[in-house]
C-alpha cells in the first residue's frame, strides 16, 4: 500500500523501489499512519467489536456462556419477535413501493424546466430536513383515533365510525409505512432526479421525432436509461426501512414493533441474549440488500 | 422538454410565445396538490402546538386554526421544561460534530491520497458500516458503557454518536479531499514546506467547506438521534427522547411544541445548506 499526495510524484516513482523494507515505510508514512490511526481504532473498537460481541451473545447460554442455538429458537417461537418481523417487512414492501412510486412522479416534475420550480424543489426536500422523531410524531395527529386521517375519511362519508388505525396488523404497518413515506420520499427523488438530468437529452428528441407518445417515451427511453438509479434507490431505501426505529417508537411504542424496536425492548426486559439473536437475524435481512448492493449498484460504478 | 436542454441557434433566439396549453395546467395543479400534502404534517404540528389539550384531543377536530393559544409555548419558557434536554441535546451534538471532523479529516485526508483501487475499497467499506442495524452495535455498547459509569452523561451519548457519525464525516470528506488537486501540494513540498506545515497551509483551508458540511451532517446526526440516547440515558433526558416519552403518555400538544422546538434549528440549516446536500453525499455514490 502506497501513499501519494504529499510525497511528489517523482519522488514516489524514484524511491519507491529502495523502500522496500517496512522500517523505512513506516518511517517515511509517520505522519500518515498517525493520521489514520485515532479514527482507525475507534471504529474498529467501537463498532467492529460490539457485532462481534452480539454475535456472540446471540450463540452462547444467558448464565453458563456455553454455545447454543437456543437463543433463536426462543425468539422465533414468541409471537412479539414474529410480529415485528412481519411488520418490518410489510412496513419495507409497502413503504418502499409508494416511495418509489410517488419519488419517480416528483421527480419527472422536477425535470422539467417551470416558473416556481426552485420553491417546489425546496418544499419537497423540506421533510429530507425534519427529524426522523418529529416526522412520526406528527404523524400521531393525522392516524390517531381522533385524528386528521379518520376525520378526512369521515367527511368525505368513506367510514361511518372513526377507525383505530394504531393497532398490529395491517393498519399498524400502513400508519408506520405512511410516517416514512413521508419522510424517505425526498430523498427516492433526489436519486431519480439525478438519474434523469444525466440522461441526454437528444434521447427524447429523436423518440420524438420517430413519432413516439410521451408514455411511450417514458417506458422505452425514460425507464430503461433510469434503471440505475431506480436500483440504488430501492436497495438503499430498503435497508434504511429494515432498520426503522424512530418513527415506530414514537407511533406505536410497544404495541406495534419492528424488528429494531424489538431488539430494544427486549434487551431493556433484561433479555441480552435474545436481543442479540435478533439483532443478527436483522443485520442479516441487511447483508442480503447489501449485497445485492455491491453487485448491482457498485460493480458498474467501478467500471465506468 | 426543458428550455436548457435544447439546443439554441444563436443567442438572439426568441423562444416564440406557446399557446395556453392544458397540460401546463394540470402539472400546476398537481405541484401544488404535492406541496400541500407535503406541508400538511407540519402544518398540523404547529396547528397543535398553539391549541389546548381539550381542543386538540377533542373529536372531529377542525382542519384550520381557529383560536391560537400560546401557552405551551409559554410554558416552554420556563427552565425546567427545556432547558435541561435542549442542554444535553446542544452539548452532545456540538461535540460530536467537532469530534468527527477531528478525528475523521485526518484520516479522510490519507484516504483520498491512496491509490484509486485501495480507496474504493476503504471508502465502500466505510459506506457499508453506515449500514448496520445500529441496535447490533447499541446493546453491546450500551452494557460496555454502563460498566463504564458513562450512561447519563454526555461524554457516553457523544462517544455513542461519533460510532454513527464518524463514517459519514469521513465519507463527505474524503470526496471533498480528492477534489483538492495534488499538485498544490507538491509545489508546497517543492517550495521546501514540511508535510505538516503543507497540511495546515495548503490542504486545510482548501478543505474547508467539506470540513463545514461534514461537521453539519454530524451536528444533524446528533441532534436527530434517538437510538443511542435511548439506550444510553437512562434518567436524563435528551430533546427526542423527551419527545418520546411524551408521545407514549399522550400529552399531544407538548409533543407538537417539542417537535416544533426541536425542528425550526434543523429546517434552518437544512434550507441554509440546501445547495450542498446533493444526492451524492446521501445516497452513496462512490466513484472510485
Amino acid at each position: 500500500m502506497a501513499v501519494t499526495g504529499l510525497s511528489t510524484t517523482a519522488e514516489s516513482i524514484g524511491l519507491r523501489k529502495k523502500l522496500r523494507s517496512p522500517i523505512r515505510w513506516l518511517n517515511k508514512y509517520k505522519l500518515e499512519i498517525a493520521m489514520v490511526t485515532p479514527f482507525t481504532v475507534y471504529v474498529l473498537f467501537f463498532m467492529l467489536v460490539p457485532v462481534v460481541q452480539s454475535i456472540y451473545y446471540s450463540f452462547v447460554h444467558k448464565g453458563t456462556h456455553t454455545f447454543t442455538f437456543d437463543n433463536y429458537q426462543t425468539i422465533i417461537d414468541r409471537s412479539t419477535f414474529s410480529d415485528a418481523f412481519k411488520n418490518t417487512l410489510g412496513i419495507t414492501a409497502f413503504g418502499v413501493t409508494m416511495e418509489m412510486v410517488f419519488g419517480m412522479i416528483i421527480a419527472l416534475m422536477l425535470a422539467r424546466a417551470f416558473r416556481g420550480r426552485g420553491l417546489f424543489r425546496s418544499i419537497v426536500l423540506l421533510p429530507l430536513g425534519v427529524p426522523t422523531l418529529v416526522a412520526g410524531a406528527a404523524m400521531l395527529y393525522f392516524v390517531g383515533f381522533n385524528g386528521y386521517l379518520n376525520e378526512v375519511l369521515l367527511d368525505l362519508g368513506l367510514i361511518d365510525v372513526p377507525v383505530y388505525w394504531q393497532q398490529s396488523g395491517v393498519r399498524g404497518m400502513f400508519v408506520i409505512a405512511l410516517a416514512d413515506l413521508w419522510k424517505a420520499t425526498p430523498l427516492v427523488v433526489l436519486i431519480l432526479l439525478a438519474g434523469l438530468e444525466s440522461i441526454p437529452g437528444d434521447v427524447y428528441e429523436a423518440a420524438g421525432i420517430d413519432g413516439a407518445t410521451g408514455w411511450q417515451s417514458f417506458w422505452h427511453h425514460t425507464i430503461p436509461l433510469l434503471m440505475p438509479s431506480i436500483t440504488m434507490a430501492l436497495i438503499l431505501r430498503a435497508i434504511d426501512a429494515f432498520r426503522i426505529f424512530d418513527i415506530a417508537m414514537v407511533l406505536a411504542g410497544q404495541s406495534i414493533q419492528v424488528m429494531s424496536s424489538f431488539v430494544y425492548f427486549d434487551y431493556r426486559a433484561g433479555n441480552t441474549n435474545t436481543a442479540a439473536a435478533a439483532a443478527v437475524i436483522l443485520l442479516l435481512m441487511i447483508l442480503v440488500f447489501v449485497i445485492a448492493y455491491i453487485f448491482l449498484v457498485e460493480r458498474r460504478n467501478e467500471v465506468d | 422538454m426543458s428550455a436548457e436542454t435544447a439546443p439554441q441557434a444563436a443567442s438572439t433566439y426568441v423562444e416564440p410565445k406557446k399557446p395556453f396549453d392544458w397540460a401546463d395546467l394540470f402539472f400546476w395543479i398537481g405541484a401544488i396538490i404535492i406541496s400541500l400534502i407535503l406541508l400538511l404534517p407540519l402544518y398540523v404540528l404547529f396547528k397543535v402546538s398553539v391549541s389546548t389539550l381539550a381542543e386538540a384531543t377533542a373529536p372531529r377536530p377542525s382542519y384550520l386554526i381557529e383560536n391560537i393559544t400560546w401557552d405551551n409555548w409559554e410554558k416552554m419558557l420556563t427552565w425546567d421544561r427545556v432547558g435541561p434536554y435542549l442542554q444535553h441535546s446542544l452539548i452532545v451534538a456540538c461535540s460530536t460534530a467537532a469530534l468527527a471532523v477531528i478525528l475523521a479529516a485526518p484520516a479522510a485526508y490519507v484516504i483520498s491520497r491512496l491509490p484509486r483501487g485501495t480507496r474504493y475499497l476503504v471508502v465502500l467499506s466505510i459506506l457499508f458500516t453506515r449500514m448496520f442495524p445500529e441496535v447490533i452495535i447499541a446493546t453491546p455498547i450500551a452494557t460496555t458503557f454502563f460498566s463504564w459509569g458513562l450512561n447519563d452523561t454526555n461524554i457516553g451519548l457523544t462517544m455513542a454518536h461519533l460510532i454513527r457519525t464518524l463514517p459519514l464525516a469521513a465519507w463527505i470528506l474524503v470526496g471533498s479531499f480528492q477534489g483538492i488537486p495534488t499538485d498544490l501540494e507538491e509545489a508546497s513540498a517543492v517550495d521546501g514546506a514540511s508535510k505538516m506545515k503543507t497540511l495546515i497551509r495548503v490542504v486545510l483551508p482548501l478543505g474547508a467547506p467539506g470540513i463545514a458540511v461534514a461537521a453539519i451532517f454530524a451536528w444533524l446526526d446528533s441532534w436527530n438521534d434517538l437510538l443511542y440516547a435511548i439506550y444510553i440515558f437512562l434518567t436524563e433526558r435528551t430533546l427526542p427522547l423527551q419527545i418520546y416519552y411524551y408521545s407514549n403518555r399522550g400529552n399531544v400538544t407538548d409533543v407538537a411544541t417539542y417537535s416544533m422546538i426541536m425542528t425550526i434549528p434543523v429546517v434552518i440549516i437544512t434550507l441554509f445548506f440546501q445547495r450542498w446536500i446533493r444526492s451524492g453525499y446521501l445516497s452513496g455514490a462512490v466513484k472510485g
